[in-house]
């Protein structure tokens, strides 16, 4: 009886000269994995257009049902997105979203991407719903080019082939 | 046909000779895939994906016997010695069958990969994406990788507008044709075709305006790539994400199955729901995109009320208690004091409601589904007598099969029945037209004759004489009753007058009666221009089947094309005027006169171009108590005491009976936009506050019972137990599906999007008389009218109808911008005559007024006759009937 309540206090004993693993938060922050499922972002191309297509197939692939997509067409004079497909809606509740990153995998123009912020609380259940504005980033921190089949809109027919003879 | 025994893949088949291989695999569950055939289409083998190993006993050439192998079995020899499209093959005796082999998937992923080198790969963007057979087939059949250059693909401009509803994006298209064939072979709208070659092979719209077809929604559907799409639905949402709702189409009396996709109670889409009975897969342009009037902003959502002459918005108790109030303290001073008016696009369960209302609770006879106008057509309860017979499918009906369709623009006032009667057609039967005026179904029957305007009756006159000189022959049926009458009169009429006012020969005519009669199945088909010249038309033309006994067996019998989805509901429910009731058009003398108080309209806009109707109307306002029920705010609903909501067909349930009275159910969709109660709930509120004492005699004599109500399916079981034609119409019933061509379960993935299986019921046919087997068949003469020019009015108005009428369903909708605006039609000889050009506005004078109209000229029309379309705008007051004498002169 006395022996195992000794070994406890020693375990207990033996950390107090060993470094902590607790950090201060939130004045000090622990720096997360490179591949960390933080909150969503929606990305935008290099040239500021969203690169979200509305196509709902995030919100297809979301084991919660926590994504509403609701798509419309882009106005050709002033595309949100390439090609002829935006979304008009874009919202995430992240009271029901698990972080599982399911969306990430299924969106094709790598719109959605999970980051490293995790810190999320929320005061009401409405305020949990996080919509488009607050999710996408600013428009000049876009990257990379538009992909091909996207650039299609209002294209010319294709040049015939050029045969080298 | 005789059977014929093959084997696929290791199953034993044996189906009717002729059945191509794709077919014949189905039977057993064999998917061989494929692009370009369509099971409601002619094979015409384009897109090669459903090659396979095709195996048939070789044959020794010298004797013409089979060559048996050593164990005594036939030699299977590789039929031309490759792989053979399935879809063109068709099936023979001993045929082997191989679907799986290396050499089959070898050829199916080289198809793919093909098709894939020029198609743009934007599922995501794409609306089919989800219901793409393209997809599917790639996923199930396709190569994992392509060899082509990915950046070489061939590109066009993104989609281009074939018409204001449909949109084609040319670098999706996969060229199988499945449009084109439609147009061609089912929709008899040939305005779509190929241009160009190779790479730049395209489809084009070959019409003006482009894609001139009232079916152009459905090559959307059987589209198997994101090519065509229509404007309705465009981006609005993914197909996985909508919720369908069995539903029927309220738009004419086709009573086509529709699905109702809903996404957040918000209507995404219409999209046909096959039912082989009806609408086979297919629908009307008019029906897939005129219902967006359910979300119009311009709905009336409240009840309102009339508060120092304004009307007010209020609560439903106190708008339900004014009404009641009103129509009570009206009704209890006598009976015929109140009326009622229902639209009959209403369903079943709002009819009968509503007639329970008027006639027990307010005891009145006073009741009509028609607006009182002079475009009112006669009441016709010859399909109720002698409509086509129970279990009529013409989807089976082929050769030995004559139609006659008189007095009717089948297009324009039913438009799915040209499919099915051009069905008939391409089976191998016969469709004969005969019309005043040049139809489209006409220019395509197998006759199209013109009689005279204005000498339907003496047409049909004609026809029955001769009918009956035929039959005369064969003897008569023993339940026909009245034949000597209607003979000696006929008698008294000369054939050669009869066919002189019509403008026929006797040959032609003889020709047409011979068909008839020898017809194995025979169908009559009449519209509106019948109905609107009444019985001597409508009635005639059931003697004619009557006589023959052509009718009260499946597919033979009348098809009246009626105006409301629901006609033959109001008929056979009793919204129609009783004994010593007034119909609808005298409902405004009486309203003058002092003897019709109270009124309560339901869906209809009598006022509407009816000067004497909103007349009326406005005196019973001002001096009784005027209700309207409606969807939008109009002329009727501006003049009344009480206005409540009316619930759109998508947020309510119930049921319809359609021209060849089979009644089907529809379900709630999406949800009111503001609270509202369906009217049979209305009316049994209404029945619940009367203070009208019924006397005691009267109780006691009530048939239609009590008003316990809970919900709608109380009703459709009253209508069952009380009305003896709608026994056992039950929501049970009306469920029981059968699988419509076949389909089998693995077959979405290659007639996906097509259009949606029906598991939700084909719907019940409610007999006829002529169904009932001891029922004695009573024939009736009308004497023929004659309509015909004189003095002053020296041509003769008729006004045909038209689908796209630019009435209130049409609120919002794509087709808003293909509404036939008002005009007339006229002969080039009269323009000629009074020095009127194309685009010219003319002056009508007819006895009754006078209006303004442009005029259009149509080589189509004969000289004296003239066509206003009936459509919103016509100077349609201008009319007496079906046929008006007016005058024509060029508006100065």
């Amino acid at each position: 009886m006395l022996g195992a309540f000794l070994k406890g206090l020693g375990t207990t004993f033996k950390y107090l000269f060993k470094k902590p693993v607790t950090v201060q938060y939130p004045e000090e922050k622990r720096v997360v994995h490179e591949r960390f499922r933080g909150r969503h972002q929606l990305n935008r191309f290099q040239n500021g257009m969203e690169r979200c297509i509305g196509c709902s197939l995030c919100a297809a692939a979301c084991p919660s049902d926590a994504i509403l997509v609701v798509p419309a067409e882009n106005d050709p004079a002033k595309p949100n997105s390439p090609g002829e497909r935006y979304a008009a809606r874009y919202e995430i509740n992240m009271l029901r979203c698990i972080f599982c990153g399911y969306c990430e995998d299924a969106c094709p123009t790598n719109a959605i991407t999970l980051e490293h912020q995790y810190e999320l609380s929320f005061y009401d259940r409405k305020s949990a719903i996080y919509d488009k504005s607050m999710l996408l980033i600013p428009i000049d921190k876009g990257h990379g080019e538009i992909p091909p089949v996207l650039t299609q809109l209002n294209r010319r027919p294709s040049p015939p082939a050029q045969i080298d003879l | 046909m005789p059977d014929v025994n093959l084997i696929i893949d290791g199953h034993a088949v044996s189906v009717p000779a002729g059945t191509n291989l794709v077919d014949a695999a189905r039977t057993v569950e064999v998917a061989i895939p494929v692009f370009c055939y369509h099971p409601k289409l002619k094979p015409v083998g384009m897109c090669r994906m459903c090659l396979i190993e095709v195996y048939t006993p070789r044959i020794d050439p010298a004797t013409r016997q089979v060559v048996l192998g050593p164990d005594g079995l036939p030699q299977l020899a590789l039929m031309m010695n490759k792989l053979q499209p399935a879809c063109v093959t068709p099936v023979s005796e001993g045929m082997v069958v191989k679907t799986t082999t290396e050499k089959v998937k070898f050829a199916q992923r080289g198809v793919l990969e093909f098709l894939l080198t020029s198609h743009p790969l934007d599922c995501p963007v794409c609306d089919k994406g989800g219901e793409c057979p393209l997809q599917n087939l790639t996923m199930q059949w396709g190569p994992e990788v392509s060899r082509f250059d990915y950046s070489d693909k061939v590109h066009f401009e993104k989609p281009i507008k074939l018409s204001d509803v449909i949109y084609l994006d040319r670098e999706r298209c996969i060229l199988c044709s499945r449009c084109v064939r439609f147009q061609d072979d089912i929709a008899g709208d040939s305005v779509l075709g190929f241009d160009n070659r190779g790479r730049s092979w395209e489809i084009i719209s070959k019409s003006e305006p482009g894609f001139d077809s009232k079916f152009s929604g459905n090559t959307t559907d059987i589209c198997p790539v994101g090519a065509l799409t229509n404007a309705d639905f465009r981006f609005r949402s993914r197909v996985w994400e909508v919720r369908s709702t069995p539903s029927i189409c309220t738009h004419c009396s086709v009573g086509c199955n529709l699905s109702l996709d809903a996404r957040h109670n918000q209507l995404m889409r219409v999209m046909p729901r096959e039912n082989d009975d009806v609408n086979e897969i297919w629908l009307c342009d008019k029906g897939r995109m005129g219902m967006r009037f359910v979300e119009s902003a311009n709905r009336v959502t409240t009840p309102l009320v009339r508060q120092h002459g304004k009307l007010v918005p209020a609560s439903w108790d106190e708008a339900l208690t004014r009404i009641s109030s009103n129509l009570s303290q009206i009704a209890a001073k006598g009976t015929g004091q109140v009326a009622g008016l229902m639209s009959d696009s209403a369903s079943n369960e709002d009819l009968y409601a509503f007639r329970k209302l008027i006639t027990e609770t307010y005891q009145s006879t006073s009741l009509d589904h028609r607006p009182g106008a002079s475009t009112d057509v006669a009441l016709d309860d010859a399909p109720l007598t002698a409509g086509v017979g129970k279990g009529t499918s013409l989807l089976a009906l082929g050769k030995g099969t004559t139609v006659i369709v008189v007095a009717a623009d089948v297009e324009e006032e039913a438009p799915l029945y040209v499919l099915r009667l051009r069905g008939i057609q391409n089976r191998g039967g016969a469709v004969h037209v005969v019309n005043s005026f040049a139809t489209k179904l006409g220019s395509g029957a197998s006759s199209d004759t013109r009689i005279a305007a204005g000498s339907e009756s003496a047409y049909a006159a004609a026809f029955l004489k001769l009918v009956l000189e035929a039959q005369a022959a064969n003897g008569f049926d023993r339940r026909v009753r009245n034949l000597d009458d209607v003979r000696n009169q006929l008698n008294k009429l000369s054939i050669d007058t009869l066919l002189e006012t019509a403008g026929v020969s006797r040959a032609q005519l003889q020709k047409l009666v011979d068909a008839y009669m020898t017809a194995t199945n025979a169908i009559i088909v009449y519209g509106r221009t019948a109905q609107h010249v009444g019985a001597s038309v409508t009635q005639t033309l059931a003697n004619a089947a009557i006589a023959t006994g052509k009718c009260g067996k499946a597919n033979n019998g009348l098809i009246a094309l009626t105006a409301g989805a629901n006609t033959t509901g109001a008929l056979a429910l009793g919204v129609r005027p009783g004994k010593d009731g007034a119909a609808a058009n005298e409902f405004w003398a009486r309203a003058e006169a002092g003897t019709l108080r109270g009124l309560m309209v339901v869906g209809l806009d009598p006022a509407n171009n009816n000067p004497a109707a909103a007349e009326g109307l406005a005196t019973i306002a001002k001096h009784g108590f005027l209700a309207v029920q409606t969807m939008f705010m109009n002329e009727t609903a501006e003049l009344a005491d009480v206005v409540l909501p009316q619930m759109a067909i998508a947020e309510t349930d119930g049921t319809l009976t359609n021209a060849e009275r089979r009644v089907q159910r529809f379900r709630i969709a999406v949800a009111a936009p503001a609270a509202m109660h369906p009217t049979w709930q209305i009316c049994a509120y209404l029945a619940e506050r009367s203070t009208v004492a019924v006397p005691a005699s009267k109780n006691a004599t009530a048939v239609l019972g009590d008003w316990e109500y809970a919900v709608t399916s109380d009703v459709t079981e009253e209508v069952a137990q009380r009305i003896p034609r709608f026994g056992g119409v039950t929501y049970t019933s009306l469920d029981l599906s059968i699988n419509s061509w076949g389909r089998q379960a693995n077959e979405s993935v290659y007639y996906d999007g097509t259009s949606y299986t029906n598991t939700e019921g084909n719907g019940v046919q409610i007999a006829a008389l002529a169904d009932e087997p001891t029922a004695p068949l009573p024939m009736a003469f009308v004497a023929p009218v004659a309509f015909e020019p004189k003095g002053e009015f020296g041509l003769l108005l008729q006004t045909p109808v038209r689908a796209y009428n630019g009435g209130s369903w049409s609120t919002d909708s794509k087709l808003s911008t293909v509404q036939v605006p008002a005009h007339v039609l006229i002969s080039p000889s009269d323009a000629a005559r009074w020095n009127i050009n194309a685009g010219d506005r003319v002056t009508i004078a007819s006895p009754v007024g006078t209006s303004t109209v442009p005029a259009q000229i149509d080589k189509n029309v004969a000289t004296g006759h003239v066509l206003m379309p009936d459509v919103a705008g016509a100077p349609l007051h201008l009319t007496l009937g079906a046929y008006t004498r007016v005058a024509i002169r060029r508006a100065e």
